[in-house]
């Protein structure tokens, strides 16, 4: 059964979400505080995150920028619709995606599944590019011979753009590969989730290598 | 004005110069002596030695004859004229002062009623004028302070819009999360069902409500950002209708037309006129756009929303951007918000362009959005 720290301040929308999530088939962890919710972590056994942003004491983003230092489960953020600090300052913390209050159970139901969808394992050999090697049976990432700790998200991004290197893939399309998100407008999901693997992976992020940008289409992976 | 002045000073000049010139021909033949000290010496200074009578005679000579017509006539000349510089001195002097702080006020007026309220004008002297100056200032101060207490009272009475909308999405978070719960047909009566679909339906229209607050809140208080990229237009509007299920709508939009445009704010404008027609219009609702060369001689891009109903009723064609404004007082509520039309508005302005409404003549309403490409 899937674990979902519930982290919400007010009682109301707490127990509401609760509800809906047990109904979902989820197992729910609330925490009304932040220190509460990094408790959470410590604790282990969270599969993924429900963040709401505005907290009393140690807000959202911090609460994000904190667990990220030891955990790599899957942050959704519960953001205001349109507010793009929040979605912006978010996705810096370290969020894997957003969805907006309020929030029907299924579109919510539908992010955590998407955030946690098993990686497909496949059985090629393991891929050497440059000094990145990507192990896609292992789903193990090392760059010059150390193993890198990567978000599910991130990882997902990474294998989808090495499994055509060379190919350029638009936002949009990553946007649906890696989040299945229908239609949002907003690549800024996409914009902060490879600035995070580059931070990651590439020596010179100013120059990156692996994760490059081509301008007015999108992103692809080398040529190494 | 000043013109109409100091023609006025200058008759006046020239009747005292001749006034003044007979006088002087009055008493002159009675002190002989007084004039011939005083005129050939004036004259042949002024004049040179070329006016005759003059000569080169000593100029004090007691036996000099009686002065010639002509010296008399060129002293009356030479006395009006320089009476007539002297005074046109003075007037210009005199219309100076005077116009020089009426000027000062029409500009500072004029200033004022192109929103400057901070202008005045510096005072001068202890006259009329002066005390026009410091009442036009003190007219000023009271009209700056009356426009500032309205505008803290406005933006006060925006923010309280923006902090209730706000305040409310916390328990509707609550509500939405369960109210799926309700309409499971965990109730029994028919009507127990009836009623948990009817507020399952009521908090949605009730979440629109407040979303479409809390955007225009924004644009109130000028916190509405644009996020402008590169955006394939045909892309953006097919989207836009395929993520609504909009089927039945006729798109005409060339490919490969590019602009600069915040996808979210392009998106939103587009489905709310699109929506707007489906609900109020009939169909075929048509979507047509084009690159045109708008008026500030830049190019726009041009998007045509059109249906195929009644049209827009006479009045409401300069209305329907308002808030919360409904063509039919008597019409039942519809399943918009009532902003959709004033949000796609601020939108389409915050690209720094517009939306316009209006009549198809052969029937329908057509909404125009015009949005520069740079």
């Amino acid at each position: 059964m899937t674990t979902v720290l519930l982290v919400e301040d007010d009682p109301g929308a707490r127990q509401g979400l609760e509800l809906a999530l047990r109904r979902l088939g989820y197992q729910v962890r609330p925490a009304e505080t932040g220190e509460a919710a990094l408790d959470g972590i410590r604790q282990g056994a969270v599969d993924v995150v429900v963040l709401d942003v505005m907290l009393p004491g140690v807000d959202g983003f911090e609460v994000c920028r904190r667990l990220r230092r030891g955990s790599d489960a899957p942050v959704i953020m519960l953001t205001a619709r349109g507010d793009d600090f929040d979605i912006v300052g978010g996705l810096e913390a370290g969020a894997d995606d957003y969805v907006v209050k309020p929030v029907e159970p299924r579109v919510l139901d539908a992010r955590i599944r998407a955030v946690l969808r098993r990686l497909a394992r496949a059985d090629s050999p393991v891929e050497t590019h440059g000094e990145l090697v990507i192990d896609r049976s292992s789903l193990t990432v090392a760059l010059r011979g150390r193993e890198i700790s990567l978000t599910p998200t991130e990882l997902r991004l990474l294998l989808v753009l090495s499994g055509s290197p060379r190919q350029v893939f638009s936002r949009e399309q990553l946007l649906d590969l890696v989040w299945e998100h229908g239609y949002l407008g907003d690549s800024r999901l996409v914009d902060a989730c490879v600035q995070r693997l580059r931070a990651k992976i590439e020596i010179d992020t100013s120059e990156p290598r692996y994760i490059q940008t081509v301008r007015g289409f999108g992103y692809r992976f080398g040529p190494v | 004005m000043r013109a109409r002045l100091i023609a006025a000073f200058i008759v006046v000049a020239l009747l005292a110069a001749l006034a003044s010139a007979w006088v002087v021909t009055l008493i002159v033949p009675y002190y002989p002596s007084l004039g011939n000290l005083i005129r050939p010496a004036l004259i042949s200074h002024l004049l040179g030695s070329h006016v005759p009578g003059t000569g080169r005679r000593p100029p004090a000579a007691p036996d000099a004859p009686a002065p010639e017509p002509a010296t008399a006539l060129a002293f009356v000349l030479v006395a009006a004229g320089l009476l007539l510089a002297t005074i046109t001195g003075l007037a210009f002097a005199a219309s100076r002062r005077v116009l020089g702080p009426v000027r000062r006020l029409a500009r500072a007026a004029q200033q004022m009623s192109g929103g400057d309220l901070s202008v005045r004008v510096e005072p001068a002297g202890r006259d009329e004028l002066a005390q026009l100056v410091t009442t036009f200032n003190t007219m000023a101060s009271a009209l700056q302070d009356k426009v500032g207490e309205l505008e803290v009272m406005e933006a006060r009475a925006r923010r309280f819009a923006g902090d209730v909308s706000h305040e409310l999405r916390t328990p509707l978070t609550a509500m939405t999360a369960v109210a799926d719960i309700l309409g499971d047909g965990t109730t029994a009566s028919a009507d127990g069902t009836a009623a948990a679909r009817l507020v399952g339906q009521e908090i949605r229209h009730l979440n629109r409500l407040v979303e479409d607050l809390i955007e225009i809140s924004r644009f109130d208080a000028g916190s509405a950002q644009l996020i402008a990229e590169d955006t394939d237009v045909a892309a953006a509007v097919q989207e836009c209708l395929r993520a609504r299920n909009w089927a039945g709508v006729c798109c005409t939009v060339p490919a490969g037309l590019t602009a600069r445009l915040d996808r979210r704010r392009f998106d939103v404008i587009v489905a709310n006129l699109v929506g707007n027609a489906l609900r109020h219009g009939d169909p075929p609702v048509t979507v047509r756009d084009s690159i045109q060369a708008g008026r500030a001689g830049g190019s726009e891009l041009v998007l045509e929303v059109r249906d195929h109903g009644p049209g827009l009723p006479a009045g409401a064609i300069g209305h329907v951007f308002d808030r919360f404004y409904k063509a039919d007082s008597a019409r039942a509520r519809s399943e918009g918000s009532g902003l959709g039309l004033a949000i796609a508005q601020e939108n389409a302005r915050l690209h720094g362009g517009r939306i316009d409404a209006a009549n198809n003549p052969e029937g329908g309403a057509v909404f125009t959005v015009r949005l520069p490409v740079h």
